[in-house]
């Protein structure tokens, strides 16, 4: 009964999520060409061309000051190194078009969960069929587990086509200093991106789950999800504002300090005047996100009253 | 009894949709639920299916709780909704063989012959079908499982005559085989054609419950006197329906012949007897708006 339900929403999203990955993976090949330019024609020219003596730190400090900032804190913060390839690489991770294709997938996907089905009137049909409410929550919770890997795994495939095509071996990781770039280094990253995946489309299948219309229920947690990158990124630029990253989903979402830095855990020291406070882990912060809207959609679900379509 | 209904209540937010619903549907009957827009209708099915948690009151299907057991109330009942919407991304055959899947069937008994006998393609994707066409394979969804309980929303909107008559004649048919059928209508003359018992339902409570055989055996009487129409007699089963200066309209379902004796004494210049129906007991609930 499940296995039914899984197979016909997979039938259903497949378009969809083939151009979910299809764009993450062509934006990581384009991303990827981007990279070997700055790192390898723009900085080098930059450097011995125009700079000479002047370190090339000098030159970023000044583009990423007052309103630069903004360009820093979305490619990851001051602790990303620009002039290096694999660094430059994981800001294909974080960047804000990646960031929105990931919420275009999971917010969309669940908003219609339930109340896309309510919405078209197909939950009647569905429910008048003896399927226990609980095994429709489950459907989309495994397909979840089945397509976000492959969404995950478009974005690292086109790390690795990009890094193919455009760096000389990569493979081996060669190349020293700013040149290396090794795709298979970027492969931790991707549990982040999972986890964040999920925790999105926990909280909308909550949503979903309460709502009557897929378009209402898309409305709020767009908002709600745009909210909480917009305090973020804020909170990372102003101070005042800093106490309130822990609170979005986007604080925990930290895939080049996984990949660049072996780090797993993110610390909560933003509500200690910036002095470490407790470490937590990140994809297990959002898993666990993921699996308290999955739990509440469960229990709003099973005990709702399901209204007639309009 | 198949399906069963104890003070069966639905509110919200103070408005009874359902009020105190007591019903009971045996294994090959039809049952018929009339009333006018909002009169609880669709409420009370919705409540039967377990997509309404009832305020107060129960409902069971072969004993098993509508709200609380629902999953295996449901193993006993095939639904056709009134606002029917379909998975327009399917075939016919894909969607039957869906939701047959989804009931843990995997033999596809009789659909190529009702697909045949109700002339649909089941191989066209459901978004090039037109509406009446949705509503036939609607229709053979309901039919294909064989479930012991038939609920039917408004089974023949958007219907045409000779496909309506096939609906009706599948409704008798599951009766004879030992199923039962709840369906709600507007129509009164096929709910007439079809039903063995109606329940009226006027803005939420059950008001009337009519026995059909016990309807057809009544009758209608217009009357035409000479002069002022005189006071009925106190006859069994006799009502009057209607008194207006030298006319009277009685509603009859007592032995004829006491009737007649007492016409053969009157001035009558005009007489016409026709068969009770429907019509007449749905006024006496709902006025002009039968």
């Amino acid at each position: 009964m499940t296995l039914t339900l899984v197979r016909k929403l997979l039938r259903d999203v497949r378009l969809t999520l083939f151009l979910v990955c299809l764009l993450l993976l062509l934006f990581q090949v384009l991303w990827a060409k981007i990279t070997q330019r700055i790192t390898e024609e723009v900085l080098p020219q930059l450097i011995n061309d125009i700079l000479k003596d002047v370190p090339i730190t000098t030159l970023l400090n000044i583009i990423f000051k007052g309103p630069g900032k903004i360009i820093e804190t979305l490619a990851g913060g001051e602790r990303v190194d620009l002039t290096r390839s694999s660094d430059m690489l994981t800001i294909g991770y974080v960047h804000p078009l990646v960031q929105t294709i990931f919420c275009v997938w999971a917010v969309g996907r669940a908003a219609g969960a339930v109340a896309g089905e309510i919405d078209r009137g197909t939950m009647e049909l569905l429910l008048a069929q003896p399927l226990p409410r609980w095994r429709l929550v489950l459907a989309h919770f495994c397909v979840d587990l089945l397509t976000i890997p492959l969404v995950c795994l478009s974005l690292w495939a086109g790390s690795w086509l990009g890094a193919a095509i455009f760096f000389v071996d990569w493979s081996a990781g060669q190349g020293v200093g700013a040149m290396r770039v090794s795709p298979l280094d970027l492969a931790p990253g991707l549990a982040n991106v999972a986890a964040l995946l999920f925790a999105l489309s926990g909280f909308t299948m909550w949503l979903s789950a309460r709502g009557r219309f897929r378009w209402r229920v898309l409305g709020t947690a767009v908002f709600v999800t745009l909210l909480q990158f917009l305090v973020n990124v804020l909170g990372q630029m102003w101070d005042a504002m800093a106490f309130l990253r822990p609170l979005t989903v986007f604080y925990y979402y930290q895939p080049q300090q996984t990949i660049l830095r072996g780090k797993w855990t993110v610390d909560l020291g933003v509500w200690n005047g910036g002095q470490p406070l407790l470490a937590v882990p990140a994809a297990a912060v959002l898993a666990a996100l993921g699996l308290a809207g999955y739990a509440l959609a469960l229990r709003t679900f099973t005990r709702r009253d399901l209204p007639a379509p309009l | 009894m198949l399906l069963h209904t104890e003070r069966l209540t639905k509110s919200y937010d103070g408005f009874r949709a359902l009020d105190g619903l007591d019903l009971t549907v045996a294994a090959g009957e039809v049952f018929g639920l009339l009333g006018p827009n909002g009169s609880g209708k669709t409420t009370a099915l919705r409540l039967f299916l377990g997509f309404l948690r009832p305020t107060s009151g129960r409902a069971t299907i072969a004993g098993h709780d509508c709200w609380h057991d629902s999953v295996r109330a449901r193993l006993h009942v095939s639904y056709l909704p009134g606002e029917l919407r379909l998975y327009e991304n399917m075939t016919g055959r894909q969607l039957v063989q869906f939701l047959e899947q989804i009931r843990g069937h995997s033999a596809q008994r009789d659909v190529d012959a009702l697909a045949r006998r109700f002339d649909i393609d089941l191989e066209r994707p459901i978004a090039h079908l037109s509406s009446g066409m949705k509503r036939k394979v609607a229709l053979l969804q309901v039919l294909v499982p064989h479930a012991p309980l038939l609920i039917l929303d408004e089974p023949t909107n958007a219907l045409d005559p000779t496909m309506r008559d096939e609906l009706l004649g599948q409704l008798r048919a599951a009766r004879d085989a030992g199923q039962a059928v709840v369906f709600s209508s507007h129509v009164l003359a096929e709910v007439e054609q079809v039903c063995d018992r109606v329940g009226i339902l006027q803005k939420g409570r059950l008001v009337h419950l009519q026995d059909m055989r016990e309807l057809r055996r009544g009758r209608l009487v217009h009357v035409r006197f000479g002069g002022a129409a005189p006071p009925p007699p106190d006859l069994p089963g006799l009502g009057v329906r209607e008194r207006l200066d030298g006319r009277l309209t009685l509603e009859h379902g007592g032995p004829l012949a006491p009737l007649l004796e007492w016409l053969g004494r009157q001035d009558v210049a005009d007489l016409r007897v026709e068969p009770l129906g429907l019509n007449a007991v749905y006024h006496r609930f709902h006025g002009a708006e039968a």
